[in-house]
């Protein structure tokens, strides 16, 4: 058991397709996320990156592919699946009437976790927030409540963590803070997918990103090949400043100027 | 790395411990719940003579019932549902029915209590007493008539999306409940109106409580309204599970 999970990705994506009615926010998407790395999705306003997301938490079921987390088909092995990875939703809250505590302990209960009284003000400690214990999620600041939001997306060691855009918001500390997380993450082995609108994090933090666009996989690779792939590019260049090509020049190249609806 | 799934008796039981929590928390909209079917049982007192004891306790308890199904449950499932709590929950290992399984159960421990505050305080301000049988007959169909309120409170969600008009939605039914349904049932609206009364889901629910506090004297009428009870429940609730959404989109 343990050596068929180590050998396998950690998340594989096949070609899936997800439709809303009858439009088809993401196409033919595929992607793996291997042991001990961070892979970054970048598109978009609207490119299709939560829809994917949604496809691999198992809230949306795709019209085609298939999804494996660490080998469990996410529509036929749902819950085995679901217990292997840990995830922040892009807009997501908890009920108002529950502090900090009650949702650590709700959170750790659907995952299996037991948690004693010490262990949640461990757990409150090491994301500096043990005095926010009695408190409501919505009376936390924006950095807080993210921090809550990944411990609590990692409260069960998952081997597979989806982030989405967990860093938007944030001042550069608490950005930063938030990388160190991401990495001893990665450091244990386990995998990471996450969104990013911002190039500096998805070159500072991701192993590996896909850029996607209008629902399609564009382009993967490493960041640094990818500026070295596409840095004879008209576009890119067109759009480069300081005569310097960063990520950000490659992937407003590939996916265009225009502002997206 | 071995996968384990946390055990479903676990689940439910941390599920149901959060559930108690935001409702016994929600003080304003417990007390409101609780307090309009009591204030109605007291309110009624002299009329306990003219209409008997059965049909004045019944008549609070159904609008216990409608309290907590339009005005207490719809409006958290919608409040919850705009906030993406469901969706949180929904990506954790636990089979989806076990998250409404919880919350129900919530609301049905929250009409049994409403129910014996109503038999005690039936007792202590209106006299009333019922037989021992009365008193268990008339919890039994109090919990099986539930699921018709909270079932039309499902439906509620079910139809509309947005929490803010799901809430106005809600009220705008209950009061409609209390203003046709109370008084139309005594003819205050006119015969053709009782009858409409009579059938609609307050009154069938009202009459079959009735029937069941006094048991000795259930009649084939109440056999009828319990059936219609039934009925209702089984499409509200088929209804509102059938066009149910976890998200807002
Ligand atoms: N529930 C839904 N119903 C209908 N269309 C939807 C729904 N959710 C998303 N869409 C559409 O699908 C497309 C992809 O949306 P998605 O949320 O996946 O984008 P995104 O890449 O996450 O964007 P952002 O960077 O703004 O978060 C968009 O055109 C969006 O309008
Ligand atoms: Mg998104």
């Amino acid at each position: 058991m343990t050596n068929t999970i180590e050998q396998l990705p950690i998340l594989n994506v096949d070609r899936i397709s997800v439709y809303y009615g009858q439009f088809q926010a993401v196409k033919e998407v595929s992607l793996d996320v291997r042991p001990g790395e961070i892979f970054g999705l970048l598109g978009p306003n609207g490119a299709g990156k939560t829809s994917t997301l949604s496809a691999i938490e198992g809230l949306i079921k795709p019209a085609t592919g298939q999804i494996k987390v660490v080998g469990f088909d996410i529509v036929g092995q749902p819950l085995y699946a679901k217990a292997n990875m840990g995830v922040q939703l892009q807009a997501t809250s908890f009920q108002p009437e529950l502090t900090i505590t009650d949702i650590l302990k709700l959170y750790a209960g659907v995952y299996g976790v037991k948690l004693s009284k010490e262990e949640v003000f461990n757990r409150l400690q090491e994301i500096k927030l043990e005095d926010a214990a009695e408190k409501k999620f919505g009376q936390l600041s924006g950095g807080q409540q993210q921090r809550v939001s990944l411990l609590i997306a990692t409260i069960h060691n998952p081997a597979l963590v989806l982030l989405d855009e967990p860093t938007t918001g944030l001042d550069p500390q608490s950005r930063r803070q938030l990388w160190e997380r991401i990495e001893a993450i990665r450091a244990k082995g386990h995998g990471v997918l996450l969104t990013t609108h911002s190039m500096e994090e998805a070159e500072a933090v991701c192993d590996r990103i896909a850029i996607i666009d209008h629902g399609r996989i564009i382009a993967i690779d490493t960041p640094e090949r990818l500026i070295s792939l596409h840095r004879e590019d008209p576009e890119v260049i067109s759009v480069s400043r300081k005569g310097r090509i960063t990520l950000e020049d490659v992937f407003i190249g590939l996916t265009g100027r225009a502002v997206r609806s | 790395m071995e996968t384990r799934i946390p055990a479903i008796k676990d689940v439910l039981r941390t599920l149901l411990q959060a559930d108690f929590t935001t409702v016994w928390r929600n003080r304003r909209s417990l007390r409101m719940v609780l307090l309009v079917p009591i204030l109605i049982l007291i309110s009624w007192k002299g009329a306990v003579d003219k209409i008997g004891p059965a049909v004045v306790m019944a008549s609070a308890i159904t609008i216990g019932l409608a309290s907590i199904g339009l005005l207490g449950y719809s409006g958290t499932i919608a409040r919850d549902r705009d906030k993406g709590v469901f969706q949180r929950l929904r990506v954790a290992p636990v089979p989806t029915w076990t998250i409404m399984l919880s919350r129900i159960s919530i609301q049905v421990g929250l009409i049994a209590l409403m129910t014996l505050l109503i038999f005690i305080v039936g007792f202590a301000v209106d006299k009333i007493s019922l037989s021992a049988l009365g008193y268990v007959t008339g919890l039994l169909v109090t919990l099986l008539a539930g699921w018709l309120y909270l079932g039309l409170g499902q439906l509620i969600v079910a139809l509309i999306k947005n929490p803010e008009t799901v809430n106005s939605t809600s009220r705008l039914v209950y009061v409609a409940f209390i203003m046709i349904g109370m008084l139309g049932q005594f003819g205050a609206f006119g015969k053709a109106m009782k009858d409409i009364v009579q059938w609609s889901p307050y009154g069938v629910v009202q009459k079959a409580l009735a029937g069941s506090l006094q048991p000795l004297s259930w009649t084939s009428d109440h056999t009828m309204a319990l059936l219609a009870t039934i009925g209702y429940t089984v499409v509200f609730v088929a209804l509102g599970i059938k066009y149910f959404k976890w998200d807002n989109k």
